[in-house]
């Protein structure tokens, strides 16, 4: 294995507000290796954004880091000074935000929103070279380059999306976060913007963390997938074995409860009750209130992520499968 | 469709819309957008028909028109009246005849977050449509509610009953506007993506209680929905529908491994599969779904269709035709 690009070690991020803490993200590690993708799936409220924000440090007013630590490059993002914090959003870490076709500002050329980007960034770069360099973008996510002298209403949602993706790509980055960018667009237009983002991923051997509620769209472009459930990582394993070998049970209902249109018609299984209160999460496994195979020791004991061979790791204390 | 039990609950015949695209204050509009255009289709008793198709293809005009939340521009909607004998017409419905048919048929919107009034507990609004329709004692009415509340599943229902919106979660409140829905027992229910909003773990457990509520209760669904793998498990048919027109109707099954037109080809082949292990073909349109105002006449698909010739061009819009199985197909070249 080589020596990953980005590891985050029991990263704590919590909310407060008037009633208490939230603890969004709870003790979560993990680690992306150069030129990987990495998918983290789970449901609404399980922590994927707020990860996504904090390796960011993009954090709203009432969000804080606990702990842990998020090591990129030699540094630490979590006690990174602001103004080293600055040098490495954007340029060498960026991100595509969930209504991100909305974030183009409607009175200035697309072309423009981009060339101010990589000037913020690149105080050397000329107008002349960083309109080449837009070219050379748009022509990479596959727009037109001439369309960079047009307004973000001559731009359908799918195109849209994909300019947000070349100002994404605009300062080389070694990584590049996708917070559910493909989630408001149809799917023949989404799976373009997938197989558009999958090729340039490879192409420039750059990481990629997606993030989405959609297995599906993440067994699509990830090689390794990590599953969330209410502020923990569940299971982080290859995408292969998540389907082949689930070992968490939530990973299986997750799958289990996912409708395809392809193969056998399955029966599709429902998870009983709902996502917990992060404002007072259950005791021991956080999915013990919903898991079909807890044990007395789920509800007192939080498992740890252990590693079942091959990099799949797992934190359940009664794991499918390993019986 | 003919035999017991199948008869059609609901049959369209040739129905438009069109709206009008506005031309400035005071001036007439001289632009139309064919939203529905010449739409043909019937629903057996008892089953559900499932219509997808990208955002502005015009499956939720068709669904606001059959429940008379728009008035068509052409076209008629006949619907079968269990206590007489044949079809009525729904755009003559007028005063009472139009609230028995409010009764019979019902619609469950798409966001559980905006279709429920968060002024009013649950009671309030799973009641309303009984006292809308004058039915029932305010006593009856509490029995009949706590009898919805615990059939949708939300039980202990006294402990719902008084409860506002924001005291529940996505799911509970979807479950709220499904028992609304089933109160008045309607024959017909038309579902705009009635799942899309909710989370997959509590998604199953809402398809799955529609789908046995439509058995017990013998109600048919028009399903609408993007979503091409729900249309599957919700639906015995499927229609696509792409900028106003139907272009392919049949069995699901039968339509999802075996479509015939090409943009069903396409829609299909983009759907991502939720197995790593599955590969699929890609088949590559070009361009993007546009508003069809004003439209020429021929195919609406033969701008992006990569079987587009002269005869596409030329001709009008293919009908729907039956290419054996009750696969109906709308294209030339198939």
């Amino acid at each position: 294995m080589t020596t990953p690009i980005l590891s985050v070690d029991d990263l704590k991020m919590y909310y407060s507000v008037r009633e208490g803490e939230i603890k969004a993200v709870d003790g979560v590690s993990f680690s992306l290796e150069h030129g990987g993708s990495l998918g983290l799936v789970g449901e609404s409220g399980c922590g994927k954004t707020s990860i996504a924000i904090s390796l960011l440090r993009l954090l709203p007013d009432n969000a804080e880091i606990k702990g842990g630590h998020v090591w990129f490059d030699g540094m630490d993002l979590v006690t990174l000074p602001d103004d080293q914090m600055r040098q490495v959003r954007w340029d060498r870490i960026s991100m595509v935000f969930q209504a991100a076709m909305n974030s183009l500002n409607p009175v200035y050329r697309v072309g423009d929103q981009i060339i101010e980007a990589m000037q913020a960034h690149w105080e050397s770069i000329t107008e002349a070279e960083a309109r080449e360099r837009v070219a050379e973008l748009f022509d990479l996510v596959g727009l037109q380059p001439s369309f960079m002298d047009r307004y973000p209403h001559e731009f359908s949602g799918g195109m849209r999306q994909r300019a947000v993706i070349a100002m994404a790509l605009s300062c080389n980055p070694d990584i590049i976060i996708a917070d559910e960018p493909t989630t408001a667009l149809d799917v023949i237009v989404q799976d373009r913007v997938l197989r558009k983002l999958e090729e340039i991923q490879q192409r420039l051997n750059m990481g990629l963390i997606y993030i989405s509620h959609d297995i599906a769209v993440i067994a699509e472009v990830s090689d390794r997938i990590g599953v969330m459930y209410a502020g923990h990582m569940a299971e982080i394993a290859d995408s292969i074995d998540i389907f082949e070998r689930s070992l968490h049970p939530y990973t299986h209902a997750l799958i289990s409860a996912f409708p395809s249109i392809k193969g056998k018609k399955k029966e599709l299984k429902t998870l009983p009750g709902e996502p917990p209160d992060l404002l007072d999460p259950p005791s021991g496994c956080r999915f013990h209130p919903r898991c079909p195979r807890a044990l007395d020791i789920c509800t007192e004991e939080q498992p740890a992520l252990r590693d079942y061979g091959g990099g799949h790791l797992a934190a359940c204390w009664n794991p499918m499968e390993v019986d | 469709m003919t035999g017991n039990g199948h008869e059609a609950i609901i049959k369209v015949e040739h129905l438009e819309k069109r709206f009008p695209v506005s031309a400035g204050l005071f001036r007439k509009p001289k632009s139309f957008v064919h939203a529905v255009d010449d739409l043909n289709f019937e629903i057996p008793q008892g089953s559900s028909l499932g219509l997808v198709g990208e955002s502005g293809c015009g499956k939720t005009t068709t669904g606001k028109l059959i429940v008379k939340l728009y008035e068509p521009t052409g076209g008629h909607i006949f619907l079968r009246d269990p206590d007489r004998e044949g079809y009525t017409d729904v755009a003559v419905l007028r005063g009472p005849d139009l609230k028995v048919f409010r009764r019979r048929v019902q619609m469950i919107f798409q966001d559980p977050y905006e279709s429920l009034n968060p002024r009013r507990t649950v009671f309030d609004t799973v009641a309303e449509p009984l006292a809308v329709q004058r039915i029932g004692t305010v006593a009856d009415r509490e029995a009949k509610v706590a009898e919805m509340l615990s059939l949708v599943g939300l039980v202990p229902a006294v402990t719902f009953m008084f409860r506002f919106p924001h005291e529940l979660s996505g799911g509970q409140r979807q479950r709220v506007a499904i028992a609304r829905a089933l109160i008045v027992e309607p024959r017909f229910i038309v579902a705009d993506e009635p799942t899309s909003m909710l989370d997959v773990s509590i998604r199953i457990g809402v398809m799955e209680l529609m789908s046995e509520l439509a058995d017990q209760m013998g109600v048919s669904y028009l399903y609408i929905t993007h979503d091409l793998a729900v249309a599957r498990y919700m639906c015995q048919r499927i229609a696509v529908m792409y900028t106003g027109k139907i272009v392919e109707l049949a069995e699901s099954e039968d339509l999802l491994s075996n479509p015939l037109h090409p943009y069903s080809k396409a829609l299909i082949s983009a759907v991502p599969v939720p197995d790593p292990r599955l590969s699929r073909d890609v088949i590559e349109i070009k361009g993007g779904i546009s508003k069809p105002i004003d439209p020429l006449p021929r195919c609406r698909f033969f701008a992006r269709c990569p079987l587009a010739d002269k005869e596409c061009e030329t001709k009008d819009h293919p009908p729907l035709v039956d290419k054996g199985n009750n696969h109906f197909v709308a294209c030339y070249k198939v």
